[in-house]
């Protein structure tokens, strides 16, 4: 009984110490669906929330949809209008998934690594299974993830004679950073 | 015959000419809509300017009126800076709520991202900039309030 009582809190202070999540309320999401037609469809949103498990390899991003930022004011409500995104009803896009070789990352030790992930990206409201190669760069203890990659707009039920007409990339290229501490 | 073609060609005349306005009328709406940007937001004037704190504690109460009231305009909060963030390859800057966590966050526009880098945790602020509104977020199980296109307010 003593020797419990004893491993107990050793146990979850050695625990709490490795299981460690790191947050980041400044990852940036990049959103590039210009084409030959229009070069002003594209936006950044620097103020989205990250996470990543260490332990794990779970990742999750939450991105509030009226935070993207356009250079264009008409674009930037076209994109958060009923037609498009319908930010009120839909106000944010998440993505819950992990990385799936976890085992190839020693967060310890600075690297870079190339990764597998796999998990639901959320869009207005529609999920869709979503699997990219992504980038841990692990420098003096922040790590640093990045993911490339793109998605069919139809997939999230985003229709529309912009799409149809060539003015809006039917599969915008999406750039995803999150530096972690 | 020869009189009948001068008749239409008034007509003739008219309807080219009506098409070239509207050509140009149309043209020049989509010059006018392409290259628009966002106004400055440091000459802007703030729709409410209010404590950083009070601020972020009216959207954990109810964040369906605050966004409501708050969200698309430019406000102006005062307040200590509690938090810098690496964004890419700015800053950003954060209010938080001691007791729960919630928290204002600001990306700077682009003519004022020099300023970010001015700012330190502690400091004593006043900052302006476009609330895009607020969500609870499930990752940090808080209200985050994100604003973009802000400025220092002097």
């Amino acid at each position: 009984m003593k020797k419990v009582i004893f491993f107990v809190p050793f146990i979850i202070v050695t625990g709490s110490l490795f299981a460690q999540k790191k947050i980041t309320t400044s990852a940036t999401i990049k959103f590039d669906a210009s084409t030959s037609l229009d070069n002003l469809p594209k936006a950044e949103n620097k103020t989205v929330i990250a996470s990543i498990n260490t332990t794990t390899g779970e990742l999750a991003f939450e991105a509030a949809v009226k935070s993207f930022a356009f250079a264009n004011p008409t674009m930037q409500g076209h994109f958060n209008g009923s037609a498009w995104l319908d930010s009120d009803k839909y106000p944010t896009f998440t993505y819950k998934g992990a990385i799936t070789d976890i085992s190839s990352v020693n967060f310890a030790k600075d690297g870079t690594y190339t990764v597998k992930t796999e998990g639901l990206l959320t869009v207005k409201g529609t999920g869709q299974k979503l699997a990219t190669p992504a980038t841990i760069v692990i420098k003096d203890g922040i790590i640093t993830e990045s993911a490339d990659f793109s998605i069919k707009l139809s997939d999230f039920g985003i229709t529309g004679a912009p799409i149809d007409g060539g003015k809006v990339s039917k599969e915008p290229k999406i750039s995803i950073t999150a530096e972690l501490k | 015959m020869v009189e009948k073609a001068k008749k239409r060609r008034p007509w003739i005349k008219r309807i080219l000419i009506g098409i070239l306005v509207i050509v140009v009328i149309l043209g020049g709406i989509y010059w006018y809509v392409a290259t628009e940007k966002f106004s400055d937001t440091k000459v802007r004037k703030a729709a409410y300017t209010l404590n950083a704190l009070d601020f972020i504690r009216e959207f954990q109460q109810n964040t369906n009126a605050a966004n409501q009231k708050y969200t698309d305009k430019i406000i102006t909060l005062n307040g200590k800076v509690a938090e810098i963030e690496a964004a890419d390859t700015t800053l950003n800057i954060k209010f938080i709520d001691p007791a729960t966590a919630s928290y204002a966050i600001f990306a700077f526009q682009q003519q004022h991202l020099a300023e970010a880098k001015t700012i330190k945790i502690g400091d004593s602020i006043s900052i302006k900039g476009s609330c895009s509104g607020g969500i609870y977020s499930e990752i940090k199980e808080a209200t985050a309030i994100n604003f973009q296109r802000s400025a220092l307010n002097k």
